[in-house]
């Protein structure tokens, strides 16, 4: 009797939920924002990449985007502007430079190809380490249209003809000294004009000993400008990634 | 000034206003193995047919390949789609190729083997310490201090807790085990003799390595300590390029960063300490033997490296002369003055 109870109140209080989800925003054809929580549409239909749930909406599969382990997730639950310029167009060409066990990589790739590339975008995804290209090989595997590159993110043209049209996003997550210098000249070889790139800096891996590290986020800021480059937002990603800020970056005409 | 910039598929001559003045196409066969090849030339940071035919016609112009910094904006010829998914599929088949080789490399090899090395030593010297403590609470009379090392397979070798006591010259007391209690011994002493053949094999197979991967070091310091070193140094190059102060103290990270933190003492030997010329000298002595090897380590470790001959016998015995004269020289420890 009291079994019964419970899992009618359960499915009332499911009910409820479905009534309030109402708020969420999509972001993109494949990307849905739901509170603070990003689920994209699985490309790759019943297999996970990282252990992330999955979740159906409206009969289409789709995958959580956990903000924990992708900064790019957390900068789009962070932002104070609209998250959807930190996404790059469905379909386009993008370049994304450290690219790691493919975590984000994996829900770029949906929103940017689809299943079966559909959308006809095209991932290149450099990384200098041989484990994380063992996870990105695999999941290339799966998921046409990204491609990684076993390579140094700074000798551009060991894999510059990979990238034969300049990008209309760019992304650098390399966890090494000299990340600005890296991401200024990546900007220079591969962005297009008006074209958006965000930087991932880790405050621990820039060489730094004056004042801290709210200095040191304004002074690559100030790097980044007095390039010639249009620093739109410094998205802080405390509480998802400590000590990391994402710098928001479009190249002006 | 004009400059030839080329892909893996065309070359162009483009002067500095980005106005193309010739181009050169590959003509194919368009196959993956064919632009594997190419890819890979440009990832040497090596010329592609055409671009050395442009550069024969413009001999003045400079090289720039795609993805150059200093590449003028132009309309540069790109490749279609077709030759770009042949492409992109090349690029996945380098991409594993790269990772295949990285089996190949035998410092990460090495660094698996010292991993579990660490791990199954860590769990057979507890699980002995265990199995000696089991069968003394059963035959209180053995005594096993000397030669624990045998115990393990003259449990296995026992039929029952009566024989135990008999192969170790010892009275059974009243009470002894239930049946099932033995198998659980005698199963756990299983358990401890398999780790220990195990730990043998895997310090084999490290000593194996090391003397190819690093044989000077290995002359100086004994496959396992240069193996530890190499490891913790997280790679060959990576231990070359290390300082001799560096080298001493590996190892010795948690008391290095308490000196570093509060003044404390600096460590005099990190990894090194496992040394004989190190750990079974007179302790004041350790400090300045520990300095001088580290600091000969380093030159082996450079030698092992950068393809330097690999060191004699004779280089190691001038060495052990100079430890020998440090021990001589400082016969006592030093008297601190009050």
């Amino acid at each position: 009797m009291s079994g019964e109870e419970s899992s009618s109140q359960r499915k009332i209080k499911r009910n409820n939920n479905n009534s309030k989800s109402k708020n969420y925003s999509n972001l993109s054809w494949a990307v849905r924002m739901q509170r603070r929580a990003i689920w994209t549409i699985n490309a790759n239909p019943r297999k996970t990449v990282y252990g992330e749930s999955l979740r159906r909406f409206n009969g289409k599969e789709y995958r959580r985007w956990d903000p924990r382990r992708s900064k790019l997730a957390a900068a789009m639950i962070r932002t104070r502007n609209n998250p959807d310029i930190l996404l790059p167009a469905a379909g386009s060409q993008i370049l994304y430079l450290g690219a790691g066990h493919g975590t984000t990589i994996s829900h770029l790739h949906d929103h940017l190809c689809g299943a079966d590339n559909r959308k006809g975008g095209r991932l290149v995804a450099v990384d200098l380490a041989p484990r994380c290209l063992r996870d990105l090989t695999h999941l290339a595997h799966s998921r046409k249209g990204l491609v990684p590159v076993l390579g140094d993110a700074r000798k551009h043209t060991a894999w510059g003809a990979l990238v034969p049209r300049r990008v209309n996003w760019l992304f650098q997550d390399v966890a090494q000294a000299g990340q600005v210098e890296i991401f200024l000249s990546a900007c220079d070889s591969f962005l297009a004009i008006e074209g958006i790139a965000l930087l991932s800096l880790k405050a621990a891996s820039e060489r730094w000993n004056s004042e801290g590290e709210a200095a040191l986020f304004t002074e690559v800021g100030r790097k980044i400008e007095a390039h010639g480059l249009e620093l739109l937002e410094g998205i802080k990603l405390t509480g998802f990634e400590d000590n990391h800020t994402l710098f928001v970056v479009r190249r002006g005409s | 000034m004009q400059g030839i910039w080329f892909d893996w598929r065309a070359a162009a001559v483009v002067n500095s206003d980005g106005v193309i003045i010739d181009v050169e196409e590959w003509s194919g066969p368009y196959k993956v193995n064919d632009v594997m090849q190419r890819l890979e030339l440009l990832k040497a940071g090596a010329m592609t047919t055409e671009a050395r035919s442009l550069l024969i016609q413009f001999p003045d112009s400079i090289l720039l390949p795609s993805g150059s910094s200093d590449l003028p904006e132009a309309n540069y010829p790109i490749p279609d789609d077709d030759a770009q998914t042949i492409a992109d599929e090349a690029a996945l088949k380098l991409a594993e190729d790269g990772v295949a080789l990285a089996a190949g490399d035998p410092d990460r090899r090495l660094e698996h083997l010292i991993g579990a090395a660490e791990e199954l030593r860590s769990a057979w010297v507890t699980g002995e310490g265990r199995m000696v403590e089991w069968v003394g609470l059963f035959i209180p009379q053995a005594r096993f201090e000397r030669d624990r090392s045998k115990l393990a397979t003259q449990i296995i070798s026992s039929a029952n807790i009566a024989q135990l006591a008999e192969t170790l010259n010892a009275e059974l007391p009243p009470v002894g085990p239930e049946d099932s209690e033995w198998h659980s011994l005698h199963s756990w002493a299983l358990y401890v003799s398999n780790m220990e053949k195990q730990l043998n094999q895997i310090e084999n197979s490290i000593r194996t390595i090391t003397r190819i991967h690093l044989p000077s070091l290995t002359a100086l310091l004994g496959p396992l300590l240069s193996a530890r070193l190499c490891v913790s140094a997280h790679g060959r190059m990576r231990l070359a390029r290390l300082p001799a102060g560096t080298i001493q103290v590996l190892g010795a990270e948690k008391a290095f960063f308490h000196h570093l933190k509060t003044g404390a003492p600096p460590p005099k030997h990190g990894h090194l300490f496992m040394h004989p010329w190190i750990s079974r000298s007179p302790r004041w002595v350790r400090g300045k033997i520990s300095r001088m090897l580290a600091s000969k380590a380093a030159i082996a470790a450079r030698c092992d490296a950068f393809g330097g001959e690999a060191w004699s016998p004779a280089q190691v015995e001038k060495v052990e002369d100079k430890v020998n004269e440090i021990r001589t020289r400082h016969p006592k420890p030093k008297q601190i003055q009050r």
